[in-house]
């Protein structure tokens, strides 16, 4: 039609394979999702009218009751009750809706199901530090219900591989009567179908997040605290590589989730939009904390136990910015005695005795500190404690070995 | 994200061979039960979706419950008639003195074993200890504890899952084997499958003493072989998969020696 209009598209050709060739080495190439673009596509009771979408529901239902009985789930009213009442907090209109299973995996992960049930794992609860990070996650997830990501996914995937099977039929077909070989334009094409399902998983992903901050906000948390989850994520992850003198990993085009650093960034930038200066947030963190109480001794020793030492450290250490306590400084030393390196005896004995000063120390935490006074020649001491390990924990597995070594 | 990835090969890999098979194995002792006998099927586990353009599995809840009331009367009708006493457990709280966990929890293992005798028996990951000994898996205790609980005698397991290729495949295949004409031939892309099997545990020892599987599938879309939904394609499923189970190999030896 004009002139600048070949200059424009191909300059704006050069801008796209400028892009492309960015994000082929970032993987983080996305426009940010605005929160308040976000808003909940389903109300409360939602119950799905199409073919596709009921048979998603059905094949979940069927999910969620093999869920619901799994032996991996725990069961405790008190923190199960805990996380419906989260839900029920920033689960938007759905928020009645919810289920929400909590399992004992100690890993990093939240998810939400088609039908609106989610399962949190317990490594979720150890790494939060307080209850607007823990909402922050849950209203993460309420934001793929919310946004009735499921079935969209679904719908995207059938979709571009519908598109792409015609395609290559057509191609083929077609190719074969016009005596052209179309085969490379096909491997081309298959590949550009993966990536823009990769693509569309991201953005998924970045819609949930955005959701889950104005949910968190609209909640009364302070929305920078889902910014901080990916600060500390990252830190780890790069903690535990740094001890496997390996590298953290970044983000690809083949990846289903945005990299944790684009995360952070556009939740820092949705967190400066949602907060109301002048506003004070209570991030809850003394409530979060008696809730989790008792489960905590099993969420650190599950994550001790995982032989991933970077990890674990950095993990405690961030916990003991909030304070350090008698049960941070035991599992500190279970790190340095399992990870067993050179001088790590000496600084699980430290950790052992700076743990047992303190009055929520475990009673482990007096069986080993005791163990190295007595290495030491400090039998006194050493019979001390374990005195009082005996005294705190009298049914414990090795009760009458330690009994023989009080003498 | 793994599911991706499977559905995405299988929708740009090839399909399974068109044709109907199926293989069974028993326990070296097995005698297929008659006369009266008190047979338990656990609810079956039945799923039919549709096979979209791009070679997808689109589940879908309407036909999975025609699909699992067809499979039901088949059943019934034919255990009827080898004289057996039936309960199909269609809920898992439906059976008298067996709170609903403890079936889930016999259903999961033995959904388990399933799984491993499929893999070891079927997909070639053959184990050298078990060679030559026939079907040698067990459910054990908790199988055993059902029989006593319930007074059964024997425990079936069911498996099935069709799918039935869309109007969109139906197309396809039919632009592909229209491309023929012009040296493009690709009428194979691949249509419905499906795959059913079946176990039957002892309960009085709880050893899986009888499995079966049937795998059928078309590799040109829009040719059927038994549609789980009619009733007509049940029966059909039903009789393959448990119309003639054969005895195990010593007692086959036995009654050959006779």
């Amino acid at each position: 039609m004009c002139a600048r209009c070949l200059e424009l598209s191909r300059r704006s050709l050069l801008i796209g394979g400028g892009a492309a060739a960015a994000s082929l080495t970032t993987g983080v190439a996305h426009a940010r999702i605005r929160p308040q673009d976000m808003v909940p596509l389903v109300g409360p009771g939602y119950r799905p009218t199409e073919k596709d979408e009921q048979g998603l529901w059905k094949e979940m239902e069927r999910a969620e009751e093999e869920i619901a009985g799994s032996n991996l789930l725990i069961q405790d009213p008190k923190l199960t009750g805990y996380l419906k009442d989260i839900i029920g907090t920033v689960g938007g209109p759905a928020a009645h809706d919810f289920r929400i299973y909590l399992a004992r995996i100690p890993d990093f992960n939240a998810m939400m199901f088609p039908t609106g049930f989610a399962v949190v794992f317990t490594g979720l609860l150890l790494r939060m530090r307080n209850e607007a990070q823990l909402a922050g996650v849950i209203a993460h997830e309420s934001g793929h219900f919310l946004r009735r990501h499921q079935i969209r996914s679904w719908r995207d995937m059938r979709r571009k591989t519908d598109l792409f099977a015609i395609g290559a039929m057509v191609a083929g077909v077609g190719g074969a009567a016009g005596g052209v070989y179309l085969g490379d334009y096909l491997q081309l094409a298959q590949l550009g179908t993966l990536l823009s399902l990769f693509k569309y998983s991201r953005d998924m992903e970045a819609e949930a997040d955005a959701m889950g901050a104005k949910l968190i906000a609209q909640s009364g948390y302070a929305p920078i605290e889902m910014a901080n989850i990916w600060e500390q994520l990252i830190g780890e992850e790069e903690a535990s590589a740094r001890y496997r003198r390996k590298h953290r990993r970044r983000g690809s085009l083949f990846d289903t989730h945005p990299s944790e650093g684009s995360r952070m960034v556009d939740l820092r930038a949705d967190a400066t939009e949602l907060t109301i200066p002048g506003k004070a947030y209570d991030n809850r963190r003394a409530r979060y904390l008696s809730m989790i109480g008792a489960i905590r001794p099993t969420l650190l020793d599950d994550q001790v136990k995982l032989n991933d030492p970077g990890a674990s450290e950095y993990l405690i250490q961030t916990l003991a910015q909030d304070g350090w306590n008698g049960l941070l400084r035991f599992y500190e030393g279970e790190v340095w005695r399992l990870r067993n390196r050179h001088g790590d005896d000496l600084r699980a004995e430290q950790s052992y005795a700076a743990a047992v000063a303190y009055p929520d120390a475990p009673a482990d935490a007096f069986r080993w500190h005791g163990i190295s006074l007595m290495k030491e020649g400090r039998t006194a001491e050493a019979k001390a404690a374990f005195a009082r390990y005996l005294v705190m924990k009298p049914d414990a597995p090795d009760a009458a070995w330690v009994r023989q070594m009080l003498g | 994200m793994r599911k991706l990835g499977l559905a995405l090969a299988l929708t740009l890999g090839v399909s399974l061979s068109g044709c109907v098979e199926t293989r069974q194995y028993a326990d070296v002792q097995f005698t297929p039960p008659e006369g009266d006998y008190k047979l338990l099927v656990l609810r079956p586990d039945v799923t039919v979706g549709a096979l979209t353009t791009g070679g997808m599995i689109e589940p879908r809840a309407d036909w999975t419950n025609q699909a699992r009331s067809s499979i039901v009367a088949a059943l019934q009708s034919q255990q009827a008639g080898r004289g057996g006493h039936v309960l199909i457990v269609q809920h898992r709280n439906e059976l008298p003195g067996v709170p609903e966990q403890e079936l889930a929890d016999v259903e999961r293992l033995t959904a388990a074993v399933d799984e491993s005798i499929v893999l070891h028996k079927y997909l070639g990951d053959y184990l050298p200890t078990k060679r030559g000994r026939g079907l040698d898996w067990t459910v054990g205790d908790d199988a055993v504890q059902l029989g006593r609980k319930t007074g059964y005698d024997y425990a079936l397991f069911l498996h099935a899952e069709d799918q039935v290729a869309s109007t969109g495949r139906i197309v396809l295949g039919v632009l592909g084997a229209a491309g023929c004409i012009v040296g493009f031939c690709a009428p194979n892309i691949g249509g419905a499958t499906q795959l059913d099997y079946a176990s039957l545990v002892d309960l009085k020892t709880g050893e899986v003493v009888w499995f079966n599987v049937v795998r059928a599938g078309s590799e040109v879309p829009g040719i059927k072989f038994g549609d789980l939904r009619t009733p007509q394609g049940a029966e059909q499923m039903v009789e393959r998969l448990l119309g003639r189970m054969k005895p195990g190999q010593d007692v086959r030896h036995q009654q050959g020696a006779r």
